[in-house]
């Protein structure tokens, strides 16, 4: 929705959101000695992970606005070329049928002209990377959670994973190369 | 995805003008409001009865079955005339039975009928151990596996390597680094030249963080896919396909074609990360394997070292592969044999259909049959 000119914009802009959590960020930074250290250290790491997910929570709402700024354009023009296209009257089945063709090719048209656009593909580009911090982010809290329950992290595992793939790589390497000198031996 | 590209074969056509000057307008209107009113009923009963929808009916054995795929092989439905065998290689994203999704419009079956010995390699679904499968492991170890059996059951040294889509990439990978294995390459709507692609998919393409997503979430969920299928032609076939099977909801071969495509559509598996980062990063952001410099492990592939005979298959109107993405392929080997053959039909259209049935498939028959001992 458009706001009135003379009103500021609802909500907080990700500037004013990453001003105020750099800030927290500063003020958790807790002296360095004494009895409160171990704590401190714990709590500190845990709000500054928090901090980088509200962060990244504010970017990915100013993509969002923009995604569905874009949405909500091609939606408006999708509705004026409906109503440019519709038949004037609706009497007959053709009438109708005439007003679903109109609906159908409008609002194609205008949308995959949003999706083929560059625009589209910078911003789709970007809300997918901001789901994909978000995600992370989340997970390096979680991690932090299996760590001092003493389970394996996601890290972990996936060191595991990287490995073995490796491995299987390398045996298969083996036995192609072993099949190979075998069929030379054969031959031979 | 191509929901339209699948006509009925008798769709339902409007009273002619003549009927609908005799009738009072109102009338009319109140009798077709009843008759549609009757459909939208009937559609709702097919839809909640519809049962299991069977696909991939053509008799088969599994030939041999790993942790990443199984090879089928298909049993002849006509004597033998070409000794050479033809392996298809799927793509990886969702199912293989779209080329033997019924009798009458079964890709795989008219080989088949054709007289060839036909093999399917049908990927199984990563899971997220699978995360760091690339597209050398598909290519150099699973079609290269698939291969040797091929080989070693027919007793052959070369075969005919057939893909679709995705899979016709990774046959044209495979043949670029193992052509003493290959007598023939025939690929339907190959991914090449990405920066000439002019898809809606190849536009979201461009600014993704795949390599973020892999250490992220590891494989491609398949929600990401349906937001991507959801962006092409979202209204002429994701919202209009639904009134034409309310309005064909008497035509039961329409409305039988029509639950099998969408089964298929929403048979979505997961993507390996890796092999999803390779393919948006490498091929549709640098453009690699037209560069040829695509990289499988630690070798190159290099497409200009293809000499075996070459057909290409290409749909005019793919909105899933530009066709101007496929053809360079002809031009990029040194076959001295290589055709190029274009269809006026779409992505599946081209493999799946009455139109395939009658217009591509008999074709591409002649073209292997000339090549094939």
């Amino acid at each position: 929705m458009q706001d009135n000119n003379d009103n500021p914009p609802a909500g907080v802009t990700p500037e004013q959101a990453t001003k105020m959590l750099d800030a927290w960020t500063e003020v958790l930074k807790l002296p360095t000695i004494g009895p409160m250290y171990a704590f401190s250290k714990d709590f500190a790491s845990y709000a500054d992970e928090f901090a980088r997910l509200g962060k990244i929570m504010a970017e990915m709402k100013g993509h969002l606005d923009v995604y569905w700024g874009l949405v909500s354009t091609a939606y408006a023009k999708a509705a004026k070329d409906t109503a440019e296209k519709s038949p004037k009257q609706f009497a007959t089945k053709e009438d109708f049928d005439g007003y679903r063709k109109a609906i159908i090719e409008s609002f194609e048209d205008a949308f995959t002209g949003l999706f083929a656009s560059a625009e589209f593909s910078s911003v789709y580009g970007k809300v997918f990377s901001s789901q994909m911090d978000m995600s992370k982010a989340m997970q390096t809290i979680t991690e932090k959670n299996f760590k001092a329950l003493n389970l394996p992290t996601r890290s972990e595992v996936d060191e595991i994973l990287k490995d073995m793939h490796e491995l299987k790589r390398a045996v298969r390497d083996l036995k192609k190369g072993m099949e190979a000198l075998m069929n030379d031996a054969a031959r031979v | 995805m191509t929901q339209q590209e699948f006509k009925p074969e008798k769709s339902e056509q409007p009273a002619s003008p003549v009927e609908n000057k005799e009738k009072k307008p109102a009338e009319g209107l109140a009798r077709d409001l009843e008759e549609n009113y009757r459909k939208l009923e009937k559609t709702r009963s097919v839809l909640h009865t519809a049962g299991k929808v069977e696909v991939g009916q053509t008799p088969h054995e599994i030939l041999a079955e790993t942790r990443a795929y199984r090879l089928l092989h298909y049993q002849p439905l006509a004597g033998k005339t070409a000794r050479t065998p033809i392996l298809t290689v799927y793509a990886l994203i969702n199912k293989s039975y779209v080329l033997d999704l019924q009798p009458d419009k079964s890709w795989i079956r008219s080989l088949l009928q054709q007289g060839f010995d036909v093999y399917l390699i049908d990927w199984k679904d990563p899971t997220s151990v699978d995360k760091y499968v690339s597209f050398d492991d598909y290519v150099n170890s699973y079609i290269d596996d698939c291969v040797d059996m091929v080989l070693k059951k027919n007793k052959v040294d070369k075969l005919t390597l057939h893909g679709y889509c995705m899979g016709a990439s990774m046959s044209i990978m495979y043949t670029a680094l193992h052509q003493e294995k290959v007598r023939n390459l025939a690929v339907i709507a190959p991914v090449i030249d990405t920066e000439r692609d002019s898809t809606v998919i190849g536009n979201m393409a461009k600014n993704m963080d795949v390599m973020k997503m892999r250490d992220t979430v590891g494989n491609l969920p398949p929600e990401q896919l349906y937001a991507c299928y959801s962006a092409l032609k979202p209204f002429k076939q994701g919202v209009a396909k639904y009134f034409n099977l309310v309005q064909n909801i008497d035509n039961e071969s329409f409305v039988g074609n029509f639950l099998r495509i969408e089964k298929w559509l929403y048979d979505t598996p997961q993507i390996a990360g890796e092999t999803f980062r390779q393919w948006i990063a490498d091929i549709y952001q640098k453009n690699l394997l037209a560069k040829n410099e695509f990289m499988l492990g630690d070798l190159v592939v290099d497409l200009s070292k293809i000499t075996v005979p070459l057909l290409n298959l290409v749909a005019d109107e793919d909105h899933l592969v530009s066709p101007d993405c496929s053809t360079p392929l002809n031009d990029m080997v040194s076959s001295q044999d290589k055709r190029l053959m274009r269809f006026h039909t779409g992505h599946v259209g081209l493999i799946a259909s009455s139109y395939s049935q009658n217009n591509v498939l008999p074709k591409v028959g002649q073209w292997l049959k000339a090549r094939s001992d």
